[in-house]
């Protein structure tokens, strides 16, 4: 075991990925002597060398693109977008070409991208680098969305990615590069992208499913719920959203009742409004109340500190717990 | 360059094939038989002539997309009953007339995916080409075809930036046909030629005739030679649009007096002329060769239209959408 950070998790995961199948490639801008903008392929080049590390001048659609052709030619591809956000020039590439490739070819070939999305706040970076990009690809058949949290399951999950055959976006959020955890030196096994779900704690009286900030902030607020009121909180990590881990979610508000959702992105049209409609679909008799939503507002992100006006505070989380229990 | 007399016919046959294919779409769009806006070839026979007569006659090996309206060098690639049948969305198409022929893919035929949307592909085949280069595969390319209108996009030019910044082994060509659906090529470059582009990337860029199958021909297969030694060009051929956009466009945006004198600028006479004053066609041969791709093209619709369309189990299947790992559930 060694104390490791998200973004050494990444970096780990990368290194023991292109260790394993040198067809493993990395593409994206700064990821040589930088190591990539955020120091996440700090390394990789020096190891593995420029054909397997490419950097490329500043052309996202471009290189998203490439990524595709690369991927039909027998390699799998990691590709940074530097800042979630610009993956909007990726759109065609991911949507369109990778999102496709297997339909259009008849279920013969495969494309085994893995699209690396650093999204939401933290940075305090504003408008065009602080979004939160996940439900903005839920609506595309063909790809997967996969969001850990912890520097353990971000190390597991991202080698889980790179190895999954279709187009995955690897989605982290920026606001949580640093949490740290003790993290095995070996990982025993790559997980599946089915069922990951993991319950983070037990409780009897409400479900909160969270991932990245808004998860460490629901389980801050659910502690201080818990210590006020006596109620008992269960948490889940979906860690993954496509493919969702529904019942490990279903059979949670069945025991307990009721439901909170929680995520930065906006509210409207957000993966959240997504879990709970599969749950109101499935487990209205066991509801005892409606569920709720904590997420951003839907508004623009303001630069510097005020961006604490869009995200979900571990205050908003508490409210909407209290909300949930009622 | 020289082609035997055999290349000669050979190319003939494939420029009288591809206006055979271009006449027979027109029909079957309007008896119903064929869904969707199809671009007929019509007017520009001569350039798939030419890049087929390339690919037969060189030894390298070509990964590509084409223009919508090479519907011969696609069927060239992925077989002309597949390709027929994809066409017409039945069962023994090369997706089983699910993804259509303008979505084609056919990998183990290099048949790399199209696009809806233009510009993307040859980023797309730049990364093909990295692969092929990469993995030390000698003689094989990207072949990367567009028209005059998509190469305003912005891809293409990351695509060719990317291409000669890694010197990818990769051919851009450039089907100019003076016209993106209603928007002349004067209204989209500023350009006389449209290879100039490449010249913003230090590549080499050609123009030629591409009414001349011959030209074309020579030019595509230097062109692949360059590319073949990872020195990534652009050919560009300029051509001629006869039919609308779509079939049945009335075209209210164009000047239409073109249409009263067609042999005077019909690629298929001009060849023949010239291979007739070569003394290597006939009248005869004319009949011959017209008769048997006509066969050919008919027998291959008709048994296309004999298939099923797919049905909803086969277009619902989830191993069509994902490889794996995705819990089974669309």
């Amino acid at each position: 075991m060694s104390e490791m950070s998200v973004m050494k998790a990444l970096n780990l995961a990368m290194f023991e990925e292109m260790a394993a199948d040198e067809k493993v490639i990395c593409m994206g801008e700064d990821l040589g002597k930088q190591g990539g903008c955020w120091g996440t392929f700090t390394g990789l080049q020096e190891k593995f060398g420029e054909n397997r590390v490419l950097e490329f001048p500043i052309l996202e659609a471009g290189y998203t693109l490439f990524s595709v052709g690369a991927a039909l030619g027998g390699y799998r591809p990691i590709v940074e977008f530097m800042f979630a956000d610009f993956v909007t020039l990726g759109f065609e590439g991911i949507v369109d070409i990778a999102a496709k490739i297997r339909f259009n070819s008849g279920g013969v070939d495969s494309c085994p991208v893995t699209f690396v999305l650093p999204q939401g706040g933290g940075g305090k970076s504003g408008a065009h680098h602080s979004q939160s990009v996940e439900a903005w690809f839920a609506n595309v058949p063909g790809l997967k969305i996969v969001a850990p949290t912890t520097p353990a399951d971000v190390r597991a999950y991202y080698r889980a990615a790179i190895r999954d055959d279709d187009p995955t976006l690897f989605i982290y959020q920026r606001a949580t590069m640093g949490l740290t955890e003790e993290v095995p030196d070996e990982l025993d096994e790559v997980p599946s992208l089915q069922k990951a779900g993991k319950i983070v704690k037990t409780g009897a009286d409400l479900t909160v499913v969270a991932y990245h900030r808004a998860l460490v902030n629901v389980k801050a607020a659910a502690a201080q719920v818990e210590e006020e009121t006596g109620k008992t909180i269960e948490i889940i990590d979906p860690r993954v959203l496509i493919p969702f881990d529904k019942e490990i979610v279903f059979d949670s508000v069945k025991k307990t009742g009721r439901l909170m959702v929680a995520h930065e992105a906006p509210e409207r049209g957000g993966f959240g409004a997504q879990i709970l409609s599969w749950v109101v679909e499935n487990c209205m008799k066991e509801l005892k109340a409606a569920p709720v939503r904590v997420s951003g507002v839907n508004s623009i992100i303001p630069f510097g500190d005020l961006e604490k006006y869009l995200y979900p505070s571990v205050e908003d989380m508490k409210a909407g717990i209290l909300k949930a229990l009622k | 360059m020289n082609f035997s007399n055999e290349e000669l016919l050979d190319m003939y046959s494939d420029i009288v094939k591809s206006r055979v294919l271009g006449e027979k779409i027109v029909e079957y769009i309007f008896s119903g038989k064929i869904a969707g806006a199809i671009h007929p070839c019509l007017g520009q026979e001569a350039v798939s002539a030419g890049i087929l007569t390339a690919f037969k006659k060189s030894d390298i090996i070509t990964y590509g997309t084409e223009t919508h309206r090479a519907q011969t060098v696609m069927a060239h690639r992925v077989g002309w009953k597949p390709f027929i049948a994809e066409l017409l969305g039945r069962t023994g198409g090369c997706n089983d007339g699910i993804s259509g022929e303008y979505h084609i893919h056919d990998l183990k035929n290099g048949q790399l995916p199209a696009a809806g949307a233009l510009g993307g592909t040859w980023a797309e085949i730049a990364g093909f080409a990295w692969a092929l280069k990469n993995d030390g595969k000698k003689r094989q390319i990207g072949f990367a075809p567009y028209g005059d209108g998509a190469i305003s996009q912005g891809a293409t030019y990351e695509a060719m930036n990317i291409a000669a910044l890694f010197k990818l082994p990769i051919l851009f060509f450039i089907e100019n046909n003076g016209i993106a659906m209603s928007t002349p090529v004067e209204n989209q470059s500023p350009l006389e030629n449209l290879a100039d582009r490449a010249a913003a990337f230090n590549m080499k860029g050609v123009t030629v005739d591409g009414d001349d199958p011959v030209a074309v021909a020579e030019a595509v297969l230097n062109g692949m030679e360059l590319a073949a030694n990872n020195e990534p060009n652009v050919v560009e051929v300029k051509t001629m649009r006869w039919e609308g956009h779509y079939v049945g466009d009335p075209q209210k945006y164009r000047d239409l007096s073109y249409k009263e004198d067609l042999v005077s600028i019909c690629p298929v006479v001009r060849f023949e002329k010239r291979l007739k004053a070569l003394g290597i066609l006939d009248d005869e041969i004319i009949k011959a060769v017209r008769a048997s791709q006509t066969k050919e093209i008919v027998e291959g619709f008709d048994e296309g239209l004999s298939q099923n369309v797919a049905t909803k189990e086969q277009v619902l299947d989830y191993n069509r959408v994902y490889s794996n790992n995705a819990g089974g559930e669309l």
